[in-house]
């Protein structure tokens, strides 16, 4: 189970260099055809300085830091039993190709629930606030694991 | 191309997006541009070990990619605040998303006017994948 003593608990950064060919990629990767995500002069057309991240982008640095493996391990989560129950982004400023993203991972809680079947689940967040190299924050990521017991 | 908040009211209907059907291939595209390399996404021997007779499963967050294409063609980018989801069911190789989405709330706050819309990602069969909302502040026409 999941351990509570943990919350509070800040772990070392997320670093991530954007750039526009893996902005293009993500999108291509979804099937998104909107333009401003693939190409500079048809975003600047439509009021952008580059390409902006699109909404879900910021798994890519959570996902290819494999930060988030850390972080389970050290709550001492069982990873067979766990689910990813909710994700959630609060935006706050827009996030463009050249930007170097600092992203700093907390456990922002650990609630126990029971299931209506009875079954007993830790319900941990964690969350991400980003910054960029002008130290101004992002957006904040929100995680919700379910951890099974 | 703007949405104004005034062209705006509770009730309105974002326009649908079809996804899909989905295909292996794309696990392996999004993995690759993701980051997320879980074999339950990718390997059918694997996803099967651990309990999946059908092999593997799509990742929650393409689906969750799929609303956001849903969103970010209607209202732009830049005007999005806060998007959330919660993934209620798996979707699968040969399922079909739908994606659909309604205005629930309007109001101005701290000189921003704000929409919250929620939204939901369905299967051919109607079953909910991924449910969510998400505020977006708009400009107004003045």
């Amino acid at each position: 189970m999941a351990d509570k003593t943990k919350v509070g608990k800040e772990y070392a950064p997320v670093r991530w260099e954007v750039e526009r060919g893996k902005i293009a990629e993500f999108a291509k990767a979804i099937g998104d055809p909107n333009p401003i995500y693939l190409d500079r002069q048809a975003a600047i057309r439509e009021g952008y300085k580059d390409t902006p991240a699109p909404p879900t982008f910021l798994t890519v640095p959570m996902m290819w830091s494999s930060s988030m493996p850390g972080v389970i391990t050290d709550l001492a989560i069982n990873f067979m039993m766990v689910l990813h129950g909710e994700e959630e982004y609060e935006y706050y400023r827009q996030i463009y190709p050249g930007d170097v993203l600092t992203g700093i991972p907390r456990v922002a809680s650990i609630e126990e629930k029971t299931s209506k079947t009875g079954r007993k689940m830790d319900m941990v967040t964690i969350e991400i606030l980003y910054t960029n190299q002008m130290n101004e924050k992002v957006a904040k990521a929100r995680s919700l694991l379910v951890e099974r017991k | 191309m703007s949405l104004y908040f005034e062209e705006i009211s509770v009730g309105h209907e974002m326009p649908k997006l079809v996804k899909g059907p989905l295909h292996k291939l794309q696990h392996v595209i999004y993995a690759g541009a993701s980051g997320d390399f879980n074999p339950l996404h990718t390997d059918d021997d694997f996803a099967r070990a651990v309990g999946m007779k059908d092999g593997v499963i799509t990742h929650g967050m393409l689906i969750m990619g799929f609303v956001g294409q849903a969103i970010t063609s209607w209202v732009p980018r830049r005007d999005l605040r806060r998007f959330t989801v919660r993934f209620a069911g798996m979707t699968r190789p040969g399922n079909t998303i739908t994606i659909t989405g309604r205005v629930v709330d309007k109001l101005t706050r701290g000189g921003e006017n704000l929409i919250t819309c929620e939204v939901v990602a369905v299967d051919e069969q109607g079953d909910v994948k991924v449910s969510g909302s998400f505020d977006a502040s708009l400009p107004s026409k003045g």
